[in-house]
């Protein structure tokens, strides 16, 4: 078995290093407006590390990104639970949410740029929108998975709405709002870059329209670079974060 | 059909209360009047509300500029799409059943997929200008790596048995793939699909925004501009039209022909 592991661990490191190998090679081989070579992407990514600029744009970026984050979680998560308590609201809106959860929200940004105009609340709002409704969707979900029986209990036991609310509503719906969450996260990412692109340039995703517009192909490889890092890092938060949550899901047929 | 709903409407009335569907329209009337009523009190003359949309609604769907401009669109998505499901199947089922090719590919399939596609766009119009190969190649990469994640989970969930009776029987490698390995994996495929379509249709509308080529997303872009707010948003029905029927349609195969999947 330990030698299995060692192959494993050669083949991981093997196609890292021969990506690397691929990425510098096809820098050397081709113009330079189509491909920078790592070793020069790297120059390029330590510059902008050194003269502050990166740490500038990432905190910019960081601000939009989590206040709207921020937001969507504070109203999609409450939303969804209160439609976990009354039904009869739920019924009513769920199909709409449902819309709303599959709707491309990038179509709405020429809407917003036309509306609000440049600045940082548009932003915001653009990556709310791509945040709040898998928060929403996903936690009415959850919400059709409280079964009535337990509701029922905790009523013949003459629980409190309040006590209702600790005990039923939140435990079983909270798993998947984690859910929902993790989408978020990787959604509202998506938002963050198109803000920038689209509405007024700022942050990182400045940084790699500066880049492709001074056909400096190594920093907005290295601009780049930065994005795929953070959409891995995220991407582990929001699992670690649903994981952490999936032992709490009920039994759901 | 009809029936189910009657029924259903007959428990909600055991209940007490309104049926479903009549909840339903209800919030749907009164969703309406809060963004008709809010916009006239609010908002500039030009932005969109339902009564504006519902003027302009049939005469920009039969109008042929626009019908050549969505058409553009979705044909980009589903050529991509095509691609993807392609490659990535190859790639995931490869990924799934071959540990060497996992350990090699994981990392990039991974993060590539974690990857906003919107941040690549620039570097894919250095490739491909200006031009529509650039909308097919982010639609490709925005739908490639869910599909290949997903199939490649649905080949390492294909039950060994099924692989060992392919092999007592000295099935080719060809047959095993098609007659074993792809069924089996065929609802991972589909979920993964469901999730690529969605990316996939954002994926060309970015990148009409970005390299200004016509199509839906380019049309919302103009209209907007030019403060046509009823007419874009028309396009926006269109694109979430597609993305609703495209769900579930994939929704009602799998329940259709895959009632044992539990994923969907």
């Amino acid at each position: 078995m330990p030698r299995r592991n060692w192959i494993l661990y050669a083949t991981m490191f093997a196609s890292l290093a021969l990506g690397a190998a691929a990425w510098e090679l096809a820098g050397h081989l081709t113009s330079d407006a189509f491909w920078a070579p790592l070793s020069t992407t790297l120059k390029s990514l330590g510059e902008v590390v050194h003269n502050g600029v990166l740490l500038r744009q990432a905190a910019s970026s960081f601000e939009l990104y989590l206040t709207g984050l921020a937001l969507a979680v504070v109203v999609g998560a409450p939303f969804g639970v209160l439609l976990a308590r009354i039904t009869w609201l739920r019924v009513a809106l769920e199909d709409y949410i449902m819309m709303l959860y599959a709707t491309p929200m990038v179509a709405l940004i020429p809407f917003i740029l036309s509306m609000m105009g440049f600045g940082f609340a548009p932003k915001v709002l653009v990556v709310f929108l791509f945040a709040v409704f898998p928060v929403l969707y996903n936690t009415v979900e959850g919400a059709r998975s409280v079964r009535p029986e337990l509701i029922e209990v905790a009523h013949s036991f003459r629980s409190g709405e309040w006590a209702l609310w600790r005990d039923v509503m939140i435990p079983y719906t909270l798993p998947f709002a984690m859910t929902g969450i993790r989408q978020a996260i990787a959604r509202g990412l998506v938002g963050m870059v198109a803000a920038e692109f689209f509405l007024s340039p700022s942050g990182l995703g400045q940084m790699i329209m500066m880049g492709s517009q001074n056909f400096d192909t190594a920093s907005m490889l290295a601009a780049i670079l930065i994005m795929v890092l953070l959409g891995v890092g995220l991407m582990d938060i929001g699992l670690y974060l649903e994981k952490r949550f999936a032992a709490w899901r009920g039994y759901n047929p | 059909m009809t029936t189910a709903l009657a029924s259903l409407a007959v428990a909600q009335d055991r209940q007490g209360g309104p049926s479903p569907l009549a909840l339903k329209a209800g919030a749907g009337i009164v969703l309406f009047a809060l963004w008709e009523i809010t916009v006239r009190a609010l908002a500039p003359e030009y932005v969109a509300r339902p009564s504006g949309i519902a003027k302009v609604f049939f005469s920009v769907l039969t109008d042929a500029g626009f019908l050549e401009v969505a058409a553009a669109t979705l044909r980009a998505v589903v050529q991509g799409l095509a691609i993807s499901v392609v490659a990535g199947t190859a790639v995931g089922l490869m990924m799934g059943r071959v540990s060497v090719v996992e350990h090699g590919l994981r990392y990039y399939v991974n993060s590539l997929f974690a990857t906003p596609m919107v941040a690549i766009l620039p570097l894919v119009t250095l490739w491909f200008g200006y031009s529509a190969d650039t909308r097919l190649a982010v639609v490709v990469f925005a739908s490639f790596f869910s599909l290949a994640i997903n199939a490649a989970d649905g080949a390492r969930s294909v039950p060994p048995e099924f692989l060992e009776v392919a092999r007592s029987f000295r099935a080719r490698p060809l047959s095993t793939i098609f007659d074993v390995l792809l069924p089996s994996s065929l609802p991972y495929l589909l979920a993964g699909l469901r999730l690529a379509a969605g990316r996939a249709l954002v994926g060309a509308v970015v990148a009409e925004f970005f390299v200004s080529i016509p199509g839906l997303g380019y049309y919302i872009l103009y209209n907007s501009r030019a403060f046509k707010h009823n007419e874009a948003f028309v396009a926006v029905i269109v694109l979430v039209a597609a993305g609703v029927g495209f769900e579930a349609s994939i929704k009602w195969l799998m329940r259709r022909y895959m009632p044992w999947s539990r994923r969907g």
